[in-house]
Parts: structure tokens; sequence; C-alpha cells
């Protein structure tokens, strides 16, 4: 049987859901990133050198935890048009999460993502690991 | 959910009554003709369910309401209304949802089509240039801080002293454009970070400018109060608070998840978060929300601005009058502190409307002189391509749906589907083969938005008006679309 995807869309009527998975939560958290920065697509600035960045949250369950996660990585794409180029998500534990990202500033993106809902939000265990099912308010 | 869990109560009316769940503390109802109920039930996207979450939601008066509109939405559906008591009911951040005060401005005109048509291409490429659009894009204004906080306070009023706005403008728009209960203390840094670059601007998504042809009209008296003249061009606004109210939103959903089971509230899904409506934290994002409520009514006023100079940029000296007077300014996605009758009695309610318009009807203190006897107008937008409604609130809409009705034609494709069916640019070529100018950021968003992955909107509105929750006054059709 083929391997189900890192990440896929699931229908929604107004706005866009994500099916992400992991074989633990770093790799979950990880790939819903991944996910939702494919979904947003951008285009570079050629002119523009790339920048690192750490991100470090803290939150009181996973699920509050993996929205902020989300929410951050959209707020630097819409206050300094980061087009990310790879994220690596370090440390996942007690409900806190360490990243080192890395992006081109001042891109531009023909898509948006206004913000991360909690809608039926919950990060479940499966058999291979972690999935759940994140919707976006666009 | 299936048919027969519904009770039809009228030709356009349903209910789930409040047994339906255990978790219910009013019956749920929606307004629906039978083929939009069957599309709905077809489309089978969670939407009544999610109307039923919210008949779960304390301190709930009479029904959780659900417009014909409806369609799937995060937490509740889009098109739902719900009053909670404000003596011992709840605010919900995630009800109102993260674009607060998204709504509809329409523009009128005394020129007729024929006059606009030989440069309706320059006009919408002048629209494009001059009204700011697409993501994070920010706007032509630069304000400090201490101007940006003013602005949060008062509105559109903050537009009329700095010269964006006539006077007659802040007359026609809810609240006179400012909610007075806004207090910038109670928005995050990062809420003014994203915010303050982007007033006058109108962002990506299912926001536009639309030039249009007023097509037809259904109520002289009413038109005529708005200035609406057949074959006339008038122009609609679709936005809202843009980042700042996404964070403000934002903020607030992340901070009750925290605080919720202080006031022991069992929720059946985490986006219908609330507080109580006199608890500390429901009066902070109170006054947040009515601060982001301030900041899209400034945006839509200074896109008025820019597109009132764009006309005359144009149309000067090519036609008669290129003036815009503005008709109505309207939110969709909104709590707003109102007095109802309910079982007979006088009662101070916070009523929700996510993707659902304030349809006051005549006789409302609230609406300038020449909307008095006429009831409050209603910016039915529909989608691309199709028609768009001017309505009127009625007595029945006070009566029955705590002064509410649609917000515009509601999705039943969703956008996955849309991407996958329908090309951008054979979507704007057919579009310009209709003979509507077509000036978009990007073809991608614009195969989202397509004409079929809309709900038929003269059907939404057939229903609001047989239901007599709003009534008809003007169709119009676009000749002209401006999108992010």
């Amino acid at each position: 049987m083929a391997e189900k995807p890192a990440w896929e869309e699931v229908n929604h009527t107004a706005d866009w859901a994500l099916r992400v998975r992991g074989q633990d939560l770093r790799t979950l958290f990880e790939n819903a990133a991944r996910g939702m920065i494919g979904l947003i697509g951008g285009e570079a600035d050629p002119n523009r050198s790339p920048v690192s960045l750490s991100i470090e949250l803290q939150a009181f369950d996973w699920e509050v935890l993996l929205v902020k996660w989300l929410a951050e990585l959209l707020y630097l794409i819409e206050d300094e048009g980061m087009v990310f180029t790879n994220v690596h998500v370090q440390r996942v534990e007690d409900f806190s999460l360490r990243a080192e990202v890395s992006g081109i500033p001042g891109g531009r993106f023909g898509k948006y993502i206004k913000a991360v809902t909690y809608h039926n939000l919950a990060i479940r265990r499966t058999a291979n690991g972690y999935e759940t099912t994140i919707v976006f308010d666009v | 959910m299936r048919k027969q869990d519904l009770r039809r109560l009228s030709e356009y009316l349903w209910e789930v009554p409040a047994t339906f769940r255990d978790d219910m503390r009013v019956p749920a109802r929606l307004y629906a003709s039978e083929r939009l109920l069957e599309d709905i039930l077809e489309v089978d996207d969670q939407s009544l369910e999610q109307l039923v979450n919210t008949a779960t939601l304390p301190g709930l008066v009479g029904y959780a309401l659900a417009m014909p509109d409806i369609h799937q939405g995060y937490g509740f559906p889009i098109g739902g209304v719900v009053a909670s008591r404000t003596s011992d009911g709840i605010i919900s951040p995630g009800g109102v949802g993260f674009d607060i005060n998204c709504g509809v401005r329409v523009l009128a005109s005394n020129v007729a089509f024929e006059e606009v048509e030989p440069h309706l291409r320059d006009l919408v490429e002048a629209l494009y240039h001059n009204c700011p659009s697409g993501v994070g894009r920010g706007g032509h204004l630069k304000l400090s801080r201490g101007q940006f906080e003013q602005l949060l306070q008062e509105g559109a009023e903050w537009a009329l002293k700095q010269g964006y706005a006539e006077p007659e403008d802040l007359e026609r728009t809810e609240e006179y454009g400012r909610l007075r209960a806004a207090d910038p203390s109670k928005v995050s840094k990062r809420a003014i970070d994203r915010g303050i670059e982007q007033v006058g601007t109108l962002g990506a998504g299912n926001h536009f400018i639309e030039v249009d042809r007023i097509d037809e009209i259904y109520d002289e008296e009413a038109a005529a109060a708005m200035g609406l003249v057949k074959g006339n061009i008038a122009v609609q606004i679709h936005c809202g608070s843009r980042g700042f109210g996404h964070q403000v939103c934002s903020d607030y959903v992340d901070h009750f998840q925290g605080v919720i089971h202080r006031y022991g509230i069992k929720l059946p899904d985490r986006q219908l978060i609330c507080a109580p409506f006199n608890s500390p934290e429901g009066q902070a994002y109170f006054a947040a929300m009515c601060a982001a409520a301030n900041y899209a009514f400034a945006n839509r006023q200074v896109l008025a601005y820019h597109i009132r100079r764009t006309f005359e940029q144009v149309l000067a000296g090519k036609v008669r009058d290129w003036h815009l007077r503005q008709v109505y300014d309207i939110a969709h996605n909104m709590a707003k502190v109102e007095k109802h009758e309910v079982d007979g009695k006088r009662v101070e309610v916070v009523v929700h409307r996510k993707g659902a318009t304030r349809a006051f009807g005549p006789g409302f203190e609230g609406l300038p002189e020449e909307y008095r006897s006429i009831g409050q107008p209603v910016l039915v937008p529909g989608s691309m391509g199709t028609a768009s409604w001017i309505l009127v609130g009625t007595p029945a809409s006070m009566a029955q749906t705590f002064g509410s009705t649609c917000h515009g034609a509601g999705r039943v494709m969703s956008r996955s589907q849309a991407k996958k069916q329908i090309r951008g640019e054979a979507l704007r070529q057919k579009l310009e083969q209709g003979g509507i100018a077509v000036r978009a950021g990007s073809m991608a968003g614009l195969a989202e938005e397509a004409p079929q992955a809309y709900k038929d909107v003269d059907e939404v509105v057939r229903t609001v008006s047989g239901a007599g929750i709003a009534r008809k006054v003007a169709r119009l059709v676009p000749v002209g679309v401006i999108k992010g």
C-alpha cells in the first residue's frame, strides 16, 4: 500500500484545509509548516539575500502550539514578504517548540491566508505517528 | 444532516428542533427555498452541523439562525446569526471571525453606463493602479502610532477629519462609521504593526472593487431615496479590517483558549471560543473588536476616496457628472449590542452576524432622515459575472431574525475543486467576452472566485424577499472587476 502523503489538501467550501501527518510531533509540525507554505506559494525577489531566524514558542497544549507556530510563519509572510526556503523544527516537547527557518524577504504572493483556525482542530495518534486537519481562513 | 431532521415551518423557513442534539440550548432555523436546502444537503459541507453547534452557546435567545447563503465556515457557518443576552450570555471572537467588519460599501453615480462605456477599460486600469490590492500590500498612508490610535477610536470620523470623506458618507454608514466602545489599549503591538501600513488597501481573496450598471429597479420609492437610477453606474467595495482585524481575532481566540475553563463553558468546536460578555476578557475583546471595526470603516472610506479621485481623473471632461454619492456601508462580520423583542420583552443582546447583514426596518433612528421611512439599505454582492442586489430591512426582519438578512451568494464549490476545474486566464477571457473588464493580481485567486463556485444570488434574494426578511430595491450587474 502506498504511503500516505505528509500533507494533502482537503475539500472545504469557503476556506483551505490541510490534512497533515508526521511520524512524531516534530515532523508533524514541520510538515504542517511546509504544507501551508506550499499552499501560499510566493515569488522571491532575486535581488534580496536570504536570512535565517530562530523561533521559540510556548503554549499550554499541542493544538494551541500548532496554531501559534503556523501563525508566526504567516506573520513573517505578511509583514516581511518572506518566501521560505527551509523550515527545520529542531525540538517539540512540553508544549514548546524551537525552529530554525530561512527565507528571502520582499517576495510577492498571489494567495493569502488570513489566519489559522481551531475549527475541529485535534492532533490524533495514529498507527504511524500523528495526524491532524487544519482549516485556514482565506 | 438529513432532510427529515428539519421541520418545514413555511415555504422559506426550516427548523432543527432543540431536541436534535442534547447540547442545543435553542432550536436552529434556516431560511432557504427547497431548492437551496437541497443544494446545501447535497454539498454536505457540515454547514448545518456548524449551525447546530452555534445553538449550544450560553445565553442565547430565540433561535440560532442561518441565512440562505449559508455555507461551511470555521466555528460558525457563514450566514450564521445568534443573539446572546448581555446579562448572562457570551461574546465569541471565533463567531465574529478573523475579518472583523468585513463589509460592503456602494457608491452611486448620475452617469449612464453608455457614457462611461468608451472609458471603461481606462477606468478599471486606473482603479487597479490607484487602489492598492494584493497580499500584505501597504497603502498610500504613512501614519504615526498616535494618528493610528486616533483612527482606531474614530473610524470613518477620522477619515472625514483627514479629508477622505464627505459628511453624507458617515450618515450613510452603519453606526455612522464609528463604534464608540473601541479601545486601542486592548489591541496588541503586533496587530498595530500589521495594520498601520494597510489603511486604504483592498487585500486579496474574495475582496474586490466592482463597477456595476444598475440593471433593474424593484422599488421606485426606495431607489429614489438612495439615488439609484436604472442604467446608471454604481461602484461596490468589499473588504474589511485587513491584517489588523485578523491579528485582533487571533490574539483573543488564542487567549480565550486558556481562560474558558474558568467559566465552565463547554464547546463542540474550539473555534466557537467565547467568554461571558460581562467578564474582563469579554469586555476587552469587545473593545478591541470595535477598534478593528473602526479600522474597517476607515479603510473602506479611504478606498472610496481613491475611487472618487480615479473617477475624476478618468472621466472629468468626458462625461457630464462623475461624482459618486454613498448609498450605504454595512458590516457582515460583527458582534453588536442591540435591543430586540424576545417573548414580548425588550432584551439587550450581543447579535453575532457572521457572513450576515444587519437589516433594520423602517423607523430605525440610526438611519439618516431620507432612509427612515424605507428601512436600512442592505448590500448583497453576488459573485463575479453575476448580479448583486440592494435590498432594505423590514418589520419582519426585526421580528424574526434580530434585524438580519443574507450577505451574498454563498459558496457551493470548494477552492481546491474550483482550482482544478477552472483556469484563471480562461475565466478572465470569458468574463471579458461577456462585457466585463477584469483586472486581477492573481489568476489562481481569480479562478477560486469563479461564478460557478457560488450559489445563484437571485435565488438567495428571492428567498429572503419571499420570507419577508428583506425587500428588493435594485439589481446591479458588473461591468468592471478589480481584484487583488
